[in-house]
């Protein structure tokens, strides 16, 4: 128990307005990342991991949005700080990498400008000295020739050498804490393998606490520690890496692992979930939410109020529904939704 | 016979430059490939974003010119024909895009959109086109009462369905899927795979199935050529390239899939840096004196390599 | 890029080719001539007077002959002489394009002076009452027609208020070249110019609008706040330069825009500029300088669009032209 708690989340909800209606797209969300710790927030597109990732930094637009609970970071409860005092957060003590390196550069900026303009946010330093100091990021980040690539505009550089150019404007104040929501997903294999070589590389050197949003177990079984299992803006499990793909127990978690091709060796066919995810304002409030989605299964061994429970020890489990899930027979298995 | 069967198949994109805008150089997205497709299986074509495959799949189509080479399809050279004759090989050929969210066009009902290509290359009464789309649309799984509804009220699986199901109205023999499910979530894109593989039986067809993703390639494919730098570098069974990869590029793509085990990360990165040793040192040894990668050696009788 | 704008330059001229025989052939084929005013004014005089006077300026030459004869003078500098103001279009010329272009450029100046605040405000806070009041006026000054919203100004501020002069564009009583002759010269500028302006605005508003909304939900500006850049900043560094684009792409078409719309604002406020001389000149079938000034136009229109693309080039890195 020496290890001082990096973040702490606690009960967060964030809400987004939809017409005149708050929904919550992150629900009771409480998740805790130690220094030099991966936590990987795996689920679907419409599961609620980047509402989270975003959460954690507030940049949801705050007209639309809601957010209660607590986000604590290094004792002090982010979502409390005036606009300006978060602003001296961001980026100084927790940086993000985002998904599209192609979009998240600025296209009419030089990329030297772009990562000094973080340093410019949060560090007294000379003209000379941001210089120095980007083309050491370049440098550290992999790039092959810092001089030139900080002098080029971002459609200059290919897929890899821009992901590299995001990983050093997060780095650049040499944050404490990363988020990096899908930081390979538009990348080719290849290219992710070097990214994912080079974040864990930076990691250990820098000793820093990542949430990693993914919906690629791949990528998760490469770099987590531990991982938090979303559904519908909930988690559903939450183990460390090894546990959770050696005894996925969630319904949820043991249909995606069914249901990629990587995992399912020699399996002629794949599982489907069946239904959709469901939309924001169709979420299920009440009860078990992945019932819907496995109706083979007794509605009377799901829970009223579903609670996380540890079922070992750091391994939680919602709803009770887990002790009875099977897989369907063949006859009801792949049923098209008809609508 | 020959059911398919590319050629020398080459496919330049000129580079104009100087002030009359000249040619002065060729992009080579395609440079001289060969490949069979048998009837019935799938052959998977991979590569990273750039190294020709999509733009394989789509001069197969017409979608683009092909500066040289044959396209044998069923015993007959699709490029010598005219556009009459070829229309009528055109319908046997279909292709399924990437993306289901842009490939639908959202101002049109789901009728008009899988009508598209009955209305293109046959003459029927509205009633028959109508009955025609309904069933193509209870293949797939699809209510037929949906015909009047539009993209934007199905799920993404169910759009990638409307997809197939234009793809299958005129009784194809060949598909090119190209990327058909990497746009959609992993449950999803089960239920998609499913679905490709049932019809596949049920219908005799045949796949040419275009991925980046190694994992899908090896659950769908029978055979599979390995694209790099738009040259075929390895080209076998599935098993030959997944047990016994030669080049080192398909090496380097197989040593980069994350492994789904978490217990043998250590074991696998230090593999991956292995390899990628091995890539860079021996690189070159790949080309011949022109740059350009060496043609395929037959290693057995499904397996061959562009070895020196 | 010198490469770009001479290959440029050289494209024009087939079109500008293409361009004059067109409108000569046009020309000629307007029924009356040069002479047909000056019958119809003196009716007394002798018809083969004219026939006469034909057959000496060349009027009765083949087309082709007539239209050699005019492209090899304009080659040499000599626009010809004006039929019915009889002097050397040049020098019929030379004033009013000066006062044209200066008309043009103050009404560029106070266009973009109105729109660009607008857009923005419309863009930042869209969906507030200001950006509801901003789009509201959009509807109205793109509904509304120049000439009815002309003659109101000069009727409320011309001739209602006696802010500023209703027609033309100095006061004769001052002598050139003092700064009481400039001041007459703007104070005559001002309620064209602001007139024009404010029913051009509709386009830069629309798109600067638009573009902010647009540009505000990018990666990159999420990459911006996530570095902790203050508010003011993301909108100033990230989002503004970005959305400016399409209106510097505009601003070459914008500069011909103002050039032709001048036409009617110059007849309704009597402005002596090109526009004015435009619509004289057809109306007294003075084809000689009809033909100039159209050629004058098309040139800018090509230019505006060489302009457009320079103008592009320079402030989007991605835009190579070469």
């Amino acid at each position: 128990m020496s290890k001082q708690p990096l973040l702490k989340i606690n009960n967060l909800s964030t809400s987004f307005r939809i017409g005149d209606d708050y929904y919550a797209a992150v629900d009771d969300v409480s998740l805790t990342v130690n220094e030099n710790e991966v936590v990987a927030i795996v689920g679907e597109s419409g599961c609620g991991k980047s509402a989270l990732a975003l959460s954690i930094m507030q940049l949801h637009p705050q007209e639309r949005t809601k957010m209660a609970g607590e986000v604590l970071f290094n004792g002090k409860n982010l979502l409390s700080l005036s606009v300006s005092e978060m602003n001296k957060v961001r980026g100084k003590d927790m940086g993000m990498i985002f998904q599209d390196p192609l979009t998240a550069l600025n296209p009419l900026m030089r990329v030297g400008q772009q990562i000094e303009e973080s340093m410019k946010n949060h560090l007294q330093l000379s003209d000379a000295e941001m210089k120095k100091r980007s083309l050491e990021l370049l440098n550290k980040v992999g790039i092959p020739n810092p001089e030139r690539t900080y002098m080029q505009y971002p459609h200059e550089l290919s897929g890899g050498m821009r992901q590299r150019v995001v990983i050093a404007i997060a780095i650049a104040c040499e944050p404490k804490f990363l988020i990096a929501d899908e930081p390979t997903t538009a990348l080719d294999v290849t290219i992710q393998a070097q990214i994912l070589d080079l974040m864990r590389d930076l990691q250990s050197q820098m000793k820093t606490g990542i949430i990693l949003i993914t919906h690629d177990l791949g990528v998760v079984a490469e770099m987590a520690d531990k991982v938090a299992v979303m559904y519908a803006g909930e988690i559903v499990e939450f183990a460390d890496v090894s546990t959770l793909y050696n005894n996925p127990l969630h319904p949820y978690t043991r249909s995606l692992f069914n249901s990629i091709p990587s995992a399912a060796h020699g399996q002629d066919r794949l599982h489907v979930i069946q239904g959709i995810v469901p939309s924001l304002k169709n979420l299920p409030r009440t009860g078990c939410r992945f019932s819907e989605r496995i109706p083979w299964i007794d509605s009377a061994t799901h829970e009223e109020h579903p609670a996380l429970h540890e079922v070992e020890k750091d391994h939680f489990v919602r709803c009770s529904c887990y002790q009875h899930f099977h897989f369907p027979k063949d006859a009801e298995d792949l049923k098209y939704d008809i609508s | 016979m020959t059911f398919l069967k590319l050629e020398n198949l080459k496919v330049y994109y000129p580079v104009r430059g100087g002030f009359f805008k000249r040619v002065v150089d060729n992009v080579k997205a395609v440079d001289d490939i060969t490949l069979e497709l048998k009837e019935g299986e799938t052959y998977g074509l991979v590569g990273e974003s750039g190294c020709g495959k999509s733009t394989t799949g789509r001069t197969l189509l017409g979608l683009n010119k092909a500066t040289s080479g044959k396209i044998i399809f069923n015993d007959v050279d699709l490029l010598s024909l005219n556009r009459r004759e070829y229309s009528q090989y055109r319908k046997d050929i279909q292709m399924i895009f990437q993306d289901p969210y842009s490939s639908l066009n959202p101002r049109k009902r789901v009728i008009d959109i899988i009508a598209e290509p009955i209305r293109n290359f046959e003459k029927l009464s509205s009633k028959e086109v109508k009955r025609k789309v309904q069933e193509v649309l209870e293949k797939v799984g699809l209510s037929p009462e949906s015909i009047y509804k539009y993209p934007h009220e199905f799920s993404g699986g169910q759009r990638q369905r409307i997809g197939i199901a234009r793809a299958l109205t005129l009784n194809p023999r060949l598909i090119v899927a190209d990327e058909p499910v990497s746009a959609l979530d992993v449950s999803v894109q089960a239920q998609v795979l499913n679905f490709m593989k049932d019809i596949q039986k049920e219908f005799n067809l045949t796949y040419l199935f275009i991925s980046h993703d190694l994992g899908i390639i090896r659950h769908m494919c029978d055979r599979i050529g390995i694209m790099y730098k738009g040259r075929i570098v390895e080209q076998g069974t599935t098993e030959d390239i997944y047990e016994n990869p030669q080049h080192i590029y398909t090496k380097r793509l197989l040593s980069a899939i994350p492994d789904i085990n978490p217990d043998n990360r250590d074991k696998h990165m230090a593999f991956r840096k292995q390899v990628d040793a091995e890539f860079n040192n021996s690189f070159n040894q790949y080309f011949d004196t022109e740059g350009k990668i060496v043609d395929l050696r037959p290693l057995s009788e499904t397996h061959s390599v562009a070895l020196p | 890029m010198l490469k770009f704008i001479i290959r440029r330059f050289l494209v024009m001229i087939p079109q500008l080719a293409l361009l004059s025989i067109l409108i000569f052939l046009l020309a000629k084929a307007m029924p009356g001539d040069a002479l047909t005013g000056s019958m119809q004014a003196n009716p007394n005089l002798d018809p083969k007077v004219f026939e006469e006077l034909r057959e000496k300026l060349g009027l009765n030459d083949p087309w082709y002959e007539q239209y050699g004869r005019w492209i090899g003078n304009l080659f040499q500098g000599e626009l010809g002489m004006s039929y019915i103001h009889k002097v050397d279009i040049a020098d019929l010329l030379g004033d009013r394009m000066a006062n044209t272009f200066w008309l043009g450029l103050v009404t560029l100046i106070f266009t973009y002076l109105i729109a660009v605040p607008l857009g923005v405000v419309a863009g930042r806070w869209n969906e507030s009452w200001a950006d509801k009041l901003i789009v509201g006026y959009n509807y109205v000054s793109f509904a509304i027609p120049l000439f009815v919203f002309a003659l109101i100004m000069l009727f409320i501020f011309g001739f209602g208020l006696h802010w500023f002069p209703i027609g033309g564009s100095v006061d004769v009583t001052v002598e050139k070249g003092t700064f009481a002759y400039f001041l007459s010269r703007i104070h005559h500028l001002l309620l064209p110019a602001i007139t024009a302006a404010l029913l051009s605005t509709v386009g830069t508003i629309q798109y600067l609008r638009n573009e902010i909304i647009d540009t505000k939900l990018k990666d990159f500006v999420k990459t911006a706040r996530a570095k902790g850049t203050p508010e003011k900043k993301v909108y100033s560094r990230h989002i503004f330069r970005n959305s400016l684009l399409p209106v510097a792409a505009f601003l070459g078409y914008d500069i011909v825009f103002i050039i032709g719309g001048s036409v009617f604002i110059e007849q309704i406020f009597s402005y002596p500029g090109l526009g004015q001389l435009f619509i004289s000149s057809i109306n007294q079938r003075d084809f000689s300088v009809v033909n100039i000034l159209v050629m004058l136009f098309g040139f800018l229109s090509i230019l505006g669009t060489l302009i457009s693309d320079i103008i592009l080039s320079i402030v989007d890195p991605r835009i190579r032209i070469d």
